[in-house]
């Protein structure tokens, strides 16, 4: 049985999930102005974006369907460092996901 | 479209792609995507939904993997502090991942906080990045079965994310920082609700601190990469 069919279930669900979002998000945007974070805080918090993106990215790598994937076999992984070094050379999107796509399928298919 | 346009698309129909692949009707996954805007923690709750997961679980599942938004709300509270608490509201229900990665590599190290030319920039942005996520993730609900296999599809996504990523890394502190969350991140995988994603982030954070230069006034690297 498939939990999803049950509308009512699903509809409570998604108005605290909305709640959620509103709440973690706005969070600190509602801190009085005249309450100021540590400065050390404040710049410590600039290196969030990078590592927030990273850890996101980094398990859809290695951790595909809930299984630790380290090994050379991995053709996400190389698809990936291939298509980084050539974002990190040409700036290019489209080339940069063309490579890591191309890389990919030939791994896949020959390797 | 422009790089982050399409990183935030990607993911936007991974997440409604996946939402009809587990087999939720059309209409709760357009409302769902529609509402809570929020896709790593849309797809966290996915398997628990299915299961008919107590709500409790369901919510606290989302709430960890939110976590970091609050970490996001408070690097970025000083620009907004001057605007009534509704529009404050409504910035932080808009401020995404990449959207906030965006606004600091601009913004981080400007000493002026809260200008309109700000305001403008980052509900400009904003918009843009919303319109990308609903338009893609309706369409990933909509095209769900004769989608590209999955592979695919996320591989894109990830591929797009790296991008909005690397042109971060060209300093030493932000790169160890990098490198922290990245190992444990997969660490840290096994840890129950998803908490690793908030104990990496914060880890990385701390080890970027500890090697960066002390002087305060000293630009950071993610404003140099702007």
């Amino acid at each position: 049985m498939n939990a999803t069919h049950n509308v009512a279930y699903v509809l409570v669900a998604i108005a605290g999930l909305t709640i959620v979002t509103i709440v973690t998000r706005s969070s600190f945007f509602m801190l009085p102005a005249r309450i100021n974070l540590p400065q050390r805080v404040e710049r410590a918090l600039r290196y969030a974006p990078a590592c927030a993106l990273t850890a996101i990215v980094v398990p859809k790598i290695f951790v595909p369907n809930d299984q630790l994937f380290f090994s050379v076999q991995n053709n996400q992984m190389w698809a990936a460092l291939a298509a980084a070094a050539v974002f990190a050379k040409t700036r290019n999107m489209m080339v940069m996901m063309a490579v890591g796509m191309a890389v990919f399928t030939v791994l896949r298919l020959y390797a | 479209m422009t790089t982050p346009g399409i990183a935030i698309a990607a993911w936007g129909v991974v997440t409604g792609v996946a939402m009809v692949k587990v087999g939720m009707s059309v209409p709760l996954a357009l409302l769902m995507t529609i509402v809570v805007f929020a896709g790593s923690a849309q797809l966290a709750v996915l398997p628990l939904l299915v299961s008919g997961a107590p709500l409790p679980i369901v919510w606290v599942t989302a709430l960890l993997v939110n976590l970091r938004f609050v970490i996001f709300a408070a690097a970025m509270r000083t620009y907004f502090s001057q605007l009534t608490w509704k529009q404050r509201l409504f910035a932080g229900y808009l401020n995404g991942d990449v959207g906030f990665a965006l606004f600091l590599m601009r913004f981080g190290g400007t000493p002026e906080r809260g200008t309109t030319f700000q305001w403008g920039y980052f509900f400009g942005t904003a918009t843009v990045n919303w319109m990308s996520w609903q338009l893609a993730s309706i369409a990933g609900i909509l095209l769900g079965g004769l989608a590209p296999t999955a592979w695919g599809l996320e591989l894109a996504a990830v591929l797009a994310l790296i991008s909005v990523v690397v042109p971060m890394l060209n300093r030493v502190p932000v790169l160890l920082g990098v490198v922290v969350t990245a190992v444990l991140s997969v660490a840290t995988i096994h840890i129950p609700l998803k908490l690793g994603l908030v104990i990496s982030v914060l880890a990385g954070v701390i080890a970027a601190v500890v090697v960066e230069p002390r002087r305060v006034d000293a630009p950071t690297d993610v404003q140099r990469a702007a």
